[in-house]
């Protein structure tokens, strides 16, 4: 892991562990209803917290924006060149896809960001917080990892498809 | 499977077929449409009287184009394909085409060899082949009037500026084309190609520019033709390229200069041929399998990802008491399965 990502990656989890901190809270606005605060318009903003804005540099950055029972947690990949952009909008599509399997995956990841979680206090009732943050933490490292090694391996097909081709030209 | 093959393995292996059945004197009744690329269809039946004689017709998008291809009006393309299968055994041409299709051979399965087999498969091969020839015939025309300097031949450098003209066109799907264009001293080949979405655009820019690079960091292919691509329309289509009315974005040329050596000789001349031809095929192919393999990828990490996930979760076991059994049947589910929660 490279310096300046261990840094980053510890303030996230700081962040989370003490936004993770959510309650069973039913709608003021609408009777029998229970839903995620921070994705309602609110005219109460007692329920909503202080947004919390994280950022290793312009590319990779992190947005938590608690509120009173739900966490929305949005994440910029780092996209280098257009291959990239390829790359992890292919990727975060792929996941967003199986967002039932995720539980905690938003479908749409809110505008500016690549990817959204959003965590409500059903997850962490059922979930363990802790385990989640490492979730998170782990999805982080992962996905940079995942787009430079598919990006690394396209280069060299696409080298070795090129030679493989050309070779047949020689006598 | 990294090579696409110029041969047609439906077509070998219906003909083998046919002859095996003849040979057990059971004769197979046969109509059958074969497909290769770019919109290519072959149709193998039987002639309605005699089963041991096939015919095998084809349909290509290349067609009205390569026939339009002429040196000097003493060469057709139907008398190239007449002059390429007549001396194979067990082939002869027909004085009709069958309706709806281009070209049509007739098949004697009793004579028929294993060489003629192999020709027949590479029928489409064959047919793209024939501007090819002619611009073989035309460079080795031009060459004699003007003999290329030899330093040219290895740095590879400008166009030799000759007043010539000849341009073969091949319109070998809706928007594509290649264009073969020979001059005194090299054959220059260009492949215009577009891609159908962004990402075979950019995976398509980065196995170009390997294409180009390969030639310069490997040195044993070093003899191979020269690549080049761009935007734009290279200079050698500049007079003559009309562009489409619709403007396309993402168009590109792609360029391959071919030196005498690589047309040599006969056998040298059609497996160049068979190559280039494959080009946007295999070009794209390899596209697609990176593709399949990127999505293959995502999905084991989309499973890794669920397991990390899946180690949060409090057990449900750990829950409910192990030995009430009927208290866990009396959890309630839904239609799906889904614990109703109160």
């Amino acid at each position: 892991m490279s310096q300046s990502l261990r840094p980053y990656l510890t303030a996230v989890r700081y962040s989370l562990e003490a936004a993770l901190t959510l309650s069973n809270f039913s709608s003021q606005e609408v009777e029998r209803h229970n839903r995620p605060e921070v994705e309602v318009p609110n005219t109460s903003a007692e329920l909503l917290l202080q947004p919390m804005h994280i950022s290793r540099n312009e590319n990779e950055q992190v947005l938590i924006e608690p509120s009173v029972n739900s966490v929305r947690m949005s994440l910029m990949v780092k996209q280098a060149d257009e291959i990239e952009q390829i790359l992890v909008h292919k990727f975060t599509r792929f996941l967003e896809q199986r967002a039932e399997a995720f539980y905690i995956l938003r479908r749409v990841p809110i505008p500016g960001y690549s990817i959204s979680f959003l965590i409500t206090n059903k997850h962490t009732e059922s979930m363990k917080t802790g385990k989640l943050v490492d979730f998170i933490i782990e999805f982080m490292e992962e996905v940079d990892k995942e787009i430079s090694e598919i990006k690394l391996f396209l280069n060299a097909r696409a080298r070795f498809v090129a030679e493989a081709y050309l070779d047949e030209f020689v006598y | 499977m990294l090579h696409l093959q110029p041969q047609n393995l439906l077509i070998q292996k219906t003909l083998n077929e046919s002859i095996e059945a003849l040979h057990q004197d059971s004769p197979l009744t046969m109509d059958r449409i074969v497909s290769d690329f770019d919109y290519t269809t072959y149709h193998i039946s039987n002639s309605a009287e005699d089963k041991s004689v096939l015919l095998l017709s084809i349909k290509t998008k290349a067609w009205v184009s390569a026939s339009e291809c002429q040196l000097d009006g003493s060469r057709t393309l139907l008398k190239f394909l007449a002059d390429h299968y007549s001396p194979l055994g067990g082939l002869t041409i027909p004085a009709q085409m069958e309706p709806g299709y281009d070209y049509t051979l007739q098949l004697s399965l009793s004579e028929l060899t294993q060489d003629s087999i192999l020709q027949l498969s590479v029928l489409k091969t064959v047919i793209l082949s024939y501007p090819f020839e002619l611009a073989i015939a035309k460079f080795t025309e031009l060459s004699q009037q003007q003999p290329a300097p030899i330093e040219a031949e290895i740095t590879g450098g400008e166009v030799a500026a000759n007043g010539d003209n000849t341009l073969f066109t091949i319109k070998y799907r809706d928007e594509e084309n290649i264009f073969i264009k020979p001059s005194n001293d090299r054959i220059t080949i260009i492949f215009e190609t577009i891609f159908q979405d962004e990402t075979d655009k950019i995976f398509g820019k980065v196995f170009l520019q390997e294409f180009v690079d390969a030639r310069k960091r490997n040195r044993q292919i070093q003899s191979a033709p020269q690549v080049l691509y761009s935007h734009e329309p290279p200079l050698e289509l500049k007079k003559s390229y009309q562009p489409p009315k619709v403007a396309e974005q993402s168009r590109r040329f792609i360029t391959f200069v071919l030196f005498p050596r690589h047309f040599q000789t006969k056998e040298l001349q059609f497996h160049s041929i068979c190559q280039l031809t494959l080009f946007r095929n295999y070009f794209h192919y390899h596209i697609k399998c990176s593709k399949a393999y990127m999505h293959s990828r995502m999905r084991f990490r989309v499973d890794s990802f669920i397991k990390v996930l899946n180690r949060a979760k409090v057990d449900e076991d750990d829950e409910n008491d192990e030995s009430s059994a009927d208290a866990r049947q009396q959890a309630r589910r839904t239609f799906t399965g889904r614990k109703i929660v109160y």
